[in-house]
């Protein structure tokens, strides 16, 4: 039925805030951490947009995309400060290397105090999923929309790594991020139902990337 | 969380036990299960690494090699193998200046399951100020149909060394067997000061061949290690296990006193050549002798 009429819908002041947060704009450095792509363009283990597919796919489902969702929950949910720190060093014990543990503190630590300092939740320093749960919480946003626009954003964010890496055009990019968002919606609903005893990952080689990556001759990105 | 994997795999997600009507203790008892365990306590004295307490039982025991410097004990299942409903669990303390090393005799195989029961190892390791333990089990090799969940938990004090390896190979290879249904639940949770400092948990569930044969995930290795070395000094290996890595492996120096090693290869024999070369220099050339033969 069409009645041409235009229907008023008020803004939601979260959804704002969120896009906010995890639009490529927040400063929290997103563009600096490849988590591994550097790597595994580099020794031909990805070289066409379908093994990048593959690849991220591998991510949602077993690598980081599985796990940090978990530690976003936990971190929503949790109690008390006592119960947070738990988790926090759970998440930082939980890096599979030297470079994953940088890139989730670092962007995390830039998070909760460009967060704080726009806010008037005072949120410590924690690694990103734990911030970003901990952030949400404080500011009354749902959780589901939380987790989906941070996997959204994980995503998207290598993808964006990927194009400046390898032959990937803007078009065929956004088809990746596309044919993937029915997997970001089916993982985002499967974590609101974890706790941490879900927590774990069988992303070996992706870890194993950003292990080689220390050492990698030429490189763009601090992961 | 299952449940993803489930989906991803194609499998029902009900009840895959079959039960039957008969509800008797007789039917209850007909599966015979191995239980094992074993604690063992290592100190030093007089100058050299000892036992000062042992206690074992069931299907596991302990033989201790005479070796010229450290305390060696190999485990020994006496039911050879792991099968659903069995329980093995370990418990291993070295203090003092004690450096202790525990290893198997041979490669641990994990037998097709019963539906709906699960072989579990329970670990448990604690390392005083100034003492050594080197977890190093040779292979653990699953087979199809297996169901079998590790739990490895270790404590340390502030200047304590602790070395983990577990190599982990997925079928019998040579005779072509693929996991199309086997479940496998592994975490290690290592904590120093009472702080954790490394956290580690696989699940692989269903199709286990088929997860492993994706890109990001093993790209069809067969074999894995994960390896844990925890020590004051634990930087100065770092550039000679670099060097010693294939291009399936990584090491990484996560903090000041924690090194981590991941290796893939496509079987036990290619992973132990790997590998070999990087016990001996973490161990200072005191590999367990039942790992050469």
């Amino acid at each position: 039925m069409v009645t041409g009429a235009l229907i008023p819908m008020p803004t939601d002041p979260g959804l704002t805030r969120l896009q906010q947060w995890l639009s490529p704009s927040y400063p929290i450095g997103a563009f600096a951490y490849s988590h591994g792509l550097e790597t595994a363009i580099g020794t031909c283990a990805i070289i066409s947009s379908d093994d990048l597919r593959m690849w991220l796919t591998d991510l949602l489902k077993n690598g980081a995309g599985y796990s940090d969702p978990i530690l976003l929950v936990a971190a929503y949910r949790s109690e008390n400060a006592e119960a947070l720190q738990d988790i926090e060093q759970q998440a930082r014990a939980f890096a599979p290397s030297k470079e994953r543990l940088a890139e989730t503190a670092l962007q995390g630590a830039a998070f909760c105090q460009t967060t704080s300092a726009i806010s008037d939740h005072d949120i410590p320093d924690l690694t990103y999923p734990v911030g970003l749960g901990y952030a949400a919480r404080r500011h009354g946003l749902p959780l589901d929309l939380t987790v989906h626009m941070y996997l959204h954003s994980f995503v998207s964010n290598l993808v964006a790594a990927a194009q400046r890496l390898m032959r990937v055009g803007q078009v065929e990019g956004q088809r990746i991020l596309t044919d993937l968002a029915p997997l970001i919606a089916q993982i985002t609903q499967d974590a609101l139902t974890s706790d941490l005893t879900d927590l774990s990952g069988s992303c070996f080689l992706a870890d194993i990337a950003t292990m080689q990556h220390e050492t990698q001759y030429s490189r763009m990105f601090r992961s | 969380m299952c449940s993803i994997f489930c989906r991803e795999q194609g499998i029902e997600e009900t009840d895959i036990t079959i039960r039957q009507d008969i509800n008797t203790a007789t039917s209850e008892a007909a599966q015979p299960r191995a239980i094992g365990a074993v604690r063992v306590v290592g100190r030093f004295k007089g100058g050299k690494s000892c036992l000062a307490n042992l206690r074992q039982s069931g299907a596991l025991k302990l033989l201790f090699p005479r070796r010229a410097s450290g305390l060696e004990a190999v485990m020994i299942n006496t039911a050879g193998g792991i099968t659903g409903g069995d329980r093995f669990s370990i418990s291993a303390e070295a203090v003092g200046n004690c450096h202790m090393t525990l290893t198997t005799q041979a490669a641990e195989r994990v037998y097709r399951a019963q539906p709906g029961q699960t072989g579990g190892m329970d670990t448990r390791l604690r390392v005083g100020t100034g003492a050594r333990l080197n977890w190093m089990p040779q292979e653990t090799i699953l087979y199809n149909h297996c169901s079998f969940q590790r739990h490895l938990t270790a404590n340390l004090a502030k200047d304590a060394t602790l070395l983990v390896v577990e190599p982990l190979v997925f079928g019998r290879i040579a005779m072509g067997e693929v996991l199309s249904d086997a479940r496998f639940n592994d975490c290690i949770d290592i904590r120093r000061n009472g702080q954790r400092l490394y956290y580690d948990a696989v699940r692989l569930h269903g199709d286990i061949t088929a997860k492993l044969s994706r890109p990001a995930v093993a790209n069809g290795a067969n074999a894995m290690a994960n390896l844990i070395f925890t020590a004051p000094d634990a930087g100065r290996h770092l550039t000679f296990l670099r060097d010693a890595l294939p291009d399936t492996g990584g090491v990484s120096l996560i903090g000041d006193d924690l090194l981590v090693l991941r290796l893939l290869a496509k079987d036990s024999f290619v992973l132990r050549k790997s590998l070999l070369p990087i016990l001996d220099r973490l161990t200072d050339n005191g590999l367990p002798l039942c790992w050469r033969l």
